[in-house]
């Protein structure tokens, strides 16, 4: 994995990118921070950001002529946030007697400071802080310059000269009354290692570093007036400090420009939407200064602006309370480690790879691309966690096998021969279909794994239909797209199966698949981009959909796109046109389309991290009052499972008598492996009128399974087949524990990787389970 | 990692009808080789985990291995 790319991609992300209102603060104010105290009434904490970034905090907090409001974001939507007036009164309900700070021992050299204005008082006060041997030259006989031109409604004659008295106290040499010009200058940079100058006229044009404020190569720095060419207080003030600083670092012989591109005034990148928030004017003072109850609602108006689109709708990223920058950095960490615990494994584990991170992200950054490379970095470096993904691709293995996998062509019109009389060849356009067959295989119906788990039922009715409505003969293939190679990260794996799957369609003569699936749709276009794929949702709109006489209830549903299908809006249109055809109303949600989320199965999130699944699922069904409608067999039975009346777009197409489908639970782990190889056989037998190959599952032990056993088994991924096996290895060769007080018995088998435990007691002939659990670590009895 | 609780006394080796003692059994995850306090029987060598072990202790070593 290229880290260095990465960390680029974690730069680009703007989450941390300051707002407009501070980067226009020439001292960066922090401002949401300052808000967000008053907001809580904490107008002491906000004092202390004022204390902390503001020179003479308390002179400027009362005459600042506030750059910062006018391009605040606010302003678009109601009236810039007053972070003026609010200084004030943070000045006014916040200050308390700070701690005396003990001076540093005044050993770093020698500076005069010209000038004892704001900009020059600035300059002195830090460089004393830091060490420096300070002496004022002033051409009057007060410390302040302009300062004293302020005085009014909110600065006094009181607090200034209480802030200078403040100045006085620190001992610097002051000469007042001491004009310097160009001669006397020249005479003060010998004798100081440094001279400030701070005035605001010169006799003679200077050139100075814009960045640095240093005049040439020479010993002189500028500012204040003098430099800005304004009468903006906070200004002269920033000014003066990044004079200081660069006097600092060049006394210290450090660089004197290295990272100081975010000095003063800058233009930050971040891109705030306001396109959504409602307008709400300014609350206005009843008196001259906002009272605390003022204050604060005022406070609250501020947007705290900050990029979080793809936080907003994403329930990962909130679960583990990050940002893609953040993230990204602990990615790079988790991927550099090499002796040492990996935390971010399960971070990384639980993203649900659905793309819409991107989607919302005004610079496209995936995240969803991102976490995937990582996926395949770590199962190349051997780091992924085995139990993260095993049982899936143990999923995807049995699809792939004889208990599935199926390939076969249209029944040929010899083979369908008996078929082909009167009554039934007018009737039926699926004997109408076979009639037509040629032998080549124009398309392939290829329904994925979870489609016939779910709806075993629906499979032959839906090639029925096929045969019978698209032009040119229609084959099957089962089996297994591949979807959880490619989200566990399994590179190999997943280029095994695509070769597989294109061995088929090689041999078939290169037919067009006809695709059910949302994620079988997404893998195709991302590995198999040579074959041409349609989906079934398609089909039914160009040639009509089967059965006439569907609806029940009318009612209005809101459509929960699969995330695989983001990009396919002719998907989504189809979609929408055969659920309004079968005469249901749509509401669409506000993330649907495009935009849709994830369901919570995504990214394999279902198997690695159960509670993030459930946190995707729950956000979800809570969008819409309705009934959802989904069109991917996983979205259905989470939904379903998570409590929501869900119909997927098979229930209205092929509706049931006998059972309410917009309830209808989830098939357990077990049924799903049950119902792929019902899928088969059904197949096999009603259609290619051959006799099932192999056996069905051995039909094993009679079982009891009570609801809470039922639980266990599905939460911690143990099949039925297992317990058989268990019990089998129990019953024939004793190796079991009893309890003779219970009347128990307790059994272990250890399968490929996993040890399965079974408890269990003897009812007649039946197996009553009472406990199921596994284990990975291996005993060596 | 040990085993704990009163629970396991009560059971036996079904095989060999013998109580369950303590002993040292080896263990492996990955990498990771451990000798631990477990109860087992004495004749024919099966180890007894409960739920509670397999659950808990056992999941959070597997899980630690898993993520070195
Ligand atoms: S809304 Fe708040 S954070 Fe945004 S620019 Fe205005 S003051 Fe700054
Ligand atoms: S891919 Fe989906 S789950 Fe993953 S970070 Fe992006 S929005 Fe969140
Ligand atoms: S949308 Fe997300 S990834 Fe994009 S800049 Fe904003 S916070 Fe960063
Ligand atoms: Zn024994």
């Amino acid at each position: 994995m290229n880290l260095d790319k990465l960390l680029e991609t974690g730069d680009r992300c703007i989450h941390k990118e300051p707002p407009t209102c501070v980067a226009n603060c020439p001292v960066h104010l922090e401002i949401i921070d300052f808000l967000s105290e008053i907001e809580k009434g904490n107008f002491q904490n906000a004092y202390k950001l004022m204390e902390k970034k503001m020179p003479f905090h308390k002179i400027i907090g009362r005459i600042c002529d506030h750059p910062c409001e006018a391009p605040c974001e606010r302003s678009k939507a109601g009236g810039s946030i007053r972070i003026s007036d609010l200084e004030k009164a943070v000045l006014e309900y916040g200050g308390y007697k700070p701690k005396k700070v003990w001076p540093l021992p005044k050993n770093k050299g020698k500076v005069a400071i010209i000038g004892a204005g704001l900009s020059g008082l600035t300059a002195a006060v830090d460089l004393d802080k830091k060490g420096y041997v300070v002496t004022i030259y002033e051409k009057t006989n007060q410390l302040g310059g302009r300062l004293w031109d302020c005085i009014g409604d909110s600065l006094t004659e009181a607090m200034l000269l209480e802030e200078f008295k403040a100045v006085a106290d620190k001992k610097m040499t002051t000469h007042f009354e001491t004009n310097v010009d160009k001669n006397s200058l020249t005479q003060l940079l010998t004798e100081y290692d440094a001279v400030y100058l701070g005035t605001s006229d010169w006799e003679e044009p200077i050139e100075w570093d814009p960045i640095t404020f240093q005049v040439g190569n020479s010993t002189l720095f500028v500012g204040g007036r003098l430099v800005n060419k304004t009468d903006s207080v906070i200004l002269s003030a920033s000014s003066g400090r990044r004079a200081a600083i660069s006097i600092e670092r060049y006394l210290s012989k450090v660089s004197l420009t290295d990272s100081r591109d975010r000095e003063g005034v800058f233009e930050t990148p971040l891109h705030f939407d306001i396109s959504k928030k409602e307008p709400l004017p300014p609350i206005e003072k009843t008196v001259t200064i906002y009272s605390q109850e003022e204050a604060t609602e005022e406070a609250k108006r501020c947007f705290k602006c900050q990029c979080r689109k793809c936080i907003e709708g994403c329930v990962h990223l909130r679960k583990f309370e990050t940002s893609p920058d953040a993230y990204i950095r602990q990615i790079n960490h988790n991927e550099r480690i090499i002796l040492g615990t990996h935390y971010a494994n399960k971070m990384i584990n639980s993203c649900a790879e659905c793309g819409l991170c991107k989607e919302e992200c005004f610079l496209d950054i995936s995240m969803n691309d991102v976490i995937h490379e990582t996926r395949e970095s770590m199962v190349e470096r051997g780091k992924m966690p085995v139990s993260a993904h095993d049982f899936a691709l143990k999923d995807m293995a049995f699809s792939n096998s004889s208990r599935f996998s199926l390939v076969r062509k249209q029944p040929s019109k010899e083979e369908s021969k008996d078929l082909f009389y009167y009554p039934l060849i007018s009737f039926s356009d699926y004997v109408k279909g076979l009639y037509k067959g040629t032998g080549k295989t124009e398309y392939l119906f290829y329904p994925g794994c979870q489609l016939p788990a779910s709806y075993p039922d629906d499979i032959k009715s839906i090639y029925e239909y096929l045969v019978g409505h698209v032009k040119g003969d229609v084959g099957i293939y089962l089996g297994c797209c591949g979807a959880p190679a490619d989200w566990a990260g399994q590179t190999s794996l997943m280029n095994e199966n695509i070769e597989a799957i294109k061995k088929v369609w090689t041999e078939m003569e290169q037919p067009t698949f006809i695709l059910a699936c949302s994620s079988c749709i997404r893998i195709f276009e991302k590995y198999l981009p040579e074959i041409k794929i349609e989906s079934l949702w398609d089909v039914y709109v160009r040639e009509g959909l089967p059965n006439k006489d569907h609806i029940k209830i009318p009612q209005t549903l809101s459509i929960h796109d699969a995330c695989g299908t983001r990009e396919n809006s002719d998907l989504h249109e189809s979609v929408r046109k055969i659920v309004l055809k079968l005469g249901y109303g749509i509401e669409e949600l506000e993330y649907s389309k495009e935009k849709t989320k994830c369901c919570g199965y995504g990214g394999l999130v279902y198997y690695a991290n159960r509670e993030q699944s459930d946190a995707f699922i729950s956000e979800r069904v809570g969008e819409s009052e309705n009934d959802l409608l989904v069109y991917c067999a996983m979205c259905k039975d989470l939904f379903v499972a998570g409590g929501k009346r869900t119909y997927h777009l098979l229930d209205l197409i092929y509706p049931k008598d006998d059972v309410e489908s917009a309830t209808r639970r989830m098939p357990t782990l077990s049924e799903r492996h049950q119902n792929r190889s019902r899928v088969k056989q059904i197949l096999l037998k009603e259609i290619w009128r051959e006799e099932p190959m192999e056996a069905e599952m051995e039909a094993g032990y009679s079982l009891i399974i009570p609801e809470d056993v039922q639980k266990k088994l599905e939460d911690r991924y143990i099949l039925l087949e297992d317990i058989q096996a268990v019990l089998k290895n129990a019953e024939e060769q004793n190796e079991r524990f009893c309890n003779p007080e219970t009347g128990e018995y307790l059994a272990r088998l250890r399968r490929e990787n996993v040890t399965y435990w079974v408890k269990y007691r003897k009812e007649g002939e039946a197996f009553l389970l009472t406990s199921v659990y596994s284990h990975r670590m291996e005993i060596l009895e | 990692m040990k085993q704990e609780g009163v629970d396991q006394v009560k059971w036996l080796c079904d095989k060999c009808q013998r109580e369950l003692e303590l002993a040292k059994v080896k263990v492996r995850y990955m990498e990771g080789n451990f000798e631990v306090d477990l109860m087992k029987c004495p004749t024919c060598n099966q180890v007894y985990i409960d739920e509670t072990l397999a659950l808990g202790k056992m999941k959070e070593v597997e899980e630690g291995l898993e993520d070195k």
